[in-house]
């Protein structure tokens, strides 16, 4: 690589001013990590979607085809139950951290003063700890014999809640694992915000409740939206949450993709389900998408 | 971010109102966000083999796990993976900025636009799709296939901070260069690159702490011996409940808070005032 790139610079050095656009140099340097996204990114996600129509062969490996049998298989209400469920603690997580985040977010910003960037550091910390332990810390919180309920004990109030194995204690993990990208954003919209804007609606609307839907709320949507991105995504496709907090009965389509690749060794119902996962992401997009746009042309 | 919005601490305060439940809730939010951190790091010290009731200070389960050759391997194999990674996405992930900055034909809009997705889709569906592509070449699952599906991921990441930088920098500086005699790698070198480096420091310390603490991607394409640290832990996770694994989750933590802090710290050192933060705060 190095020899061709010495060449395209030799020549590049004969002529004496770039033109401001295009250079040789800079297509030399396009092109490794250009064939590197292809080779690794492109061409892999294109393998999953063909085998998604292949089968299982008589040898226990995987085979290509061309049928259909791996998303008949996943229209029965088994799976459908999992992929509506999936969708709801998506959901939730995407709208219990935006009702969580927003305040957090608003106060540092419009509060902090000269603590806003300690503050958001300190926010951020906890969240370059790795994703599995702090799933981990989790269910050793929520535990039968955990902390809480050991605290529970000692101070009477209760004999013990089960916490783990519940939609609640997954959906709260979910939260946990990614609310910061829900509060970043929306700290950075309400940063670019005018607040002469939230004076003048005080005049207007005379509560700050009022205000704070009439003014505050619609001039941060494109925050909130890339929050809602940034959170809906990990969600939906999590196992992990689900695996150490949740149990069979709160599986969600992650569990059943992880299932399939490392206890069913059925690779081709594994990878339909990720295609499925795919097309809910998509159609999520699309709607995304549109939303951003709506809010950009409203500027 | 406009600037001229700002207006002094006062003022804010001033708009609506006092903020005591606003604060109030903000300062039990970050308490919250810190009890599970605090509590695995507390319970790595027990001298019981308890994660509720606490016994005593000890330094058993870290004596356990600095005796444990495989938790050992683990951890060189998850450091190997880290520096290779960082030092590959640096390099891989610079060149794809630059070309993006300068290039706007075709390929390069599409290379542009391909390079986002990773970032936006979830790291099971890299994960399987990595998993299958090895797989389909016959490809023996190691460290080097984790390697490359982590680099695969890095690239994007990288790109997107370089860029940032690169899109404040005026062209100018680099033009003058040119007019100076340089050419066009010279100009690229000692302009452009020593312009960006903290950047590419931050970037890279950044890279290191994502990828060393990463699981799911590792999980996908990883070999049976020697497995990355976060794979190691899962399996022991799902089989016991123990000290010892907080003790090796707190050493984790320390590796990711240090890197992260210096990669927030390092740009300013250096004395500009492009780091991690202002990227993820959006700023």
């Amino acid at each position: 690589m190095s020899l061709q790139v010495e060449d395209a610079l030799v020549d590049l050095a004969k002529e004496k001013r770039r033109s401001p656009t295009r250079t040789r140099l800079w297509n030399v340097l396009l092109a490794p990590p250009a064939l590197w996204m292809l080779v690794f990114f492109i061409s892999s996600v294109t393998i999953v979607v063909l085998l998604s129509f292949g089968h299982v062969g008589d040898t226990g490996k995987p085979v290509f085809g061309f049928s259909l049998d791996n998303y008949k298989a996943l229209s029965d209400p088994v799976y459908l139950k999992v992929f509506i469920r999936s969708a709801v603690f998506a959901i939730a997580t995407t709208a219990i951290s935006l009702v969580l985040g927003y305040p957090v977010a608003y106060t540092i910003a419009l509060h902090g003063g000269k603590y806003k960037n300690a503050l958001i550091a300190f926010l951020v910390i906890p969240f370059f700890a790795s994703y599995l332990i702090r799933m981990y810390a989790w269910s050793t919180l929520l535990a039968d014999e955990g902390l809480i309920n050991q605290l529970l004990r000692d101070t009477g109030l209760s004999s013990g809640i089960r916490f783990l194995n519940t939609p609640g204690a997954v959906i709260a993990g979910l939260v946990y694992g990614s609310i910061v990208f829900m509060v970043l954003p929306i700290y950075a919209s309400l940063e670019r915000m005018d607040t002469a804007l939230i004076e003048a609606g005080k005049d207007l609307y005379h509560s700050p409740l009022q205000t704070f839907f009439a003014v505050t709320v619609p001039a941060t949507r494109a925050g909130m939206l890339g929050g809602v991105l940034l959170v809906f995504l990990p969600a939906l496709g999590d196992f992990v949450s689900a695996q150490l907090l949740g149990g069979p009965s709160t599986y969600m389509i992650g569990n059943l993709i992880q299932q399939q690749f490392f206890e069913g060794q059925n690779q081709p119902l594994g990878s339909a389900l990720t295609v499925v996962l795919m097309l809910a992401l998509l159609i999520f997009m699309v709607f995304y998408l549109r939303a951003t746009q709506r809010v950009n042309r409203e500027k | 971010m406009a600037s001229e919005t700002v207006p002094t601490t006062g003022r804010r305060r001033s708009v609506e109102g006092k903020p005591t439940f606003a604060v109030a809730f903000t300062a039990l939010f970050l308490f919250v966000l810190y009890v599970p951190i605090v509590v695995v790091v507390l319970f790595s010290f027990n001298s019981k083999k308890s994660l509720s009731v606490f016994g005593g200070f000890s330094t058993r389960w870290y004596q356990d796990f600095f005796n444990d050759e495989g938790l050992l391997s683990s951890l060189r194999a998850s450091l190997f993976i880290s520096t290779v990674t960082m030092l590959c996405s640096i390099v891989l992930g610079t060149m794809l900025a630059l070309a993006l900055e300068r290039v706007t034909s075709r390929p390069a809009r599409i290379t542009g636009t391909v390079a986002l997705i990773p970032l936006v889709t979830p790291e099971i569906v890299t994960g399987v799709a990595a998993l299958l592509f090895f797989t389909g070449l016959g490809m023996k699952l190691s460290l080097t296939t984790v390697i490359i599906a982590e680099i695969t991921f890095s690239i994007s990441y990288v790109a997107v901070i370089v860029r940032g930088r690169l899109s404040s920098m005026s062209d100018e500086v680099e033009e003058a260069a040119r007019d100076l005699g340089c050419t066009p790698f010279q100009a690229l070198r000692l302009v452009v690159l020593p312009t960006i480096l903290p950047a590419l420091i931050a970037a890279g310390l950044l890279i290191f702490a994502l990828v060393f603490d990463d699981f799911i991607l590792a999980f996908f394409t990883t070999g049976i011996d020697p497995q990355p640290l976060s794979v190691r832990i899962y399996s022991e996770i799902r089989m016991t409940i123990s000290p010892a694994i907080n003790a090796v989750g707190t050493c984790m933590l320390l590796v990711s808070v240090l890197l992260i802090s210096l990669s927030l710290v390092v740009p300013r050192l250096l004395g500009r005032k492009d780091s991690s933060l202002d990227l993820i705060s959006g700023g």
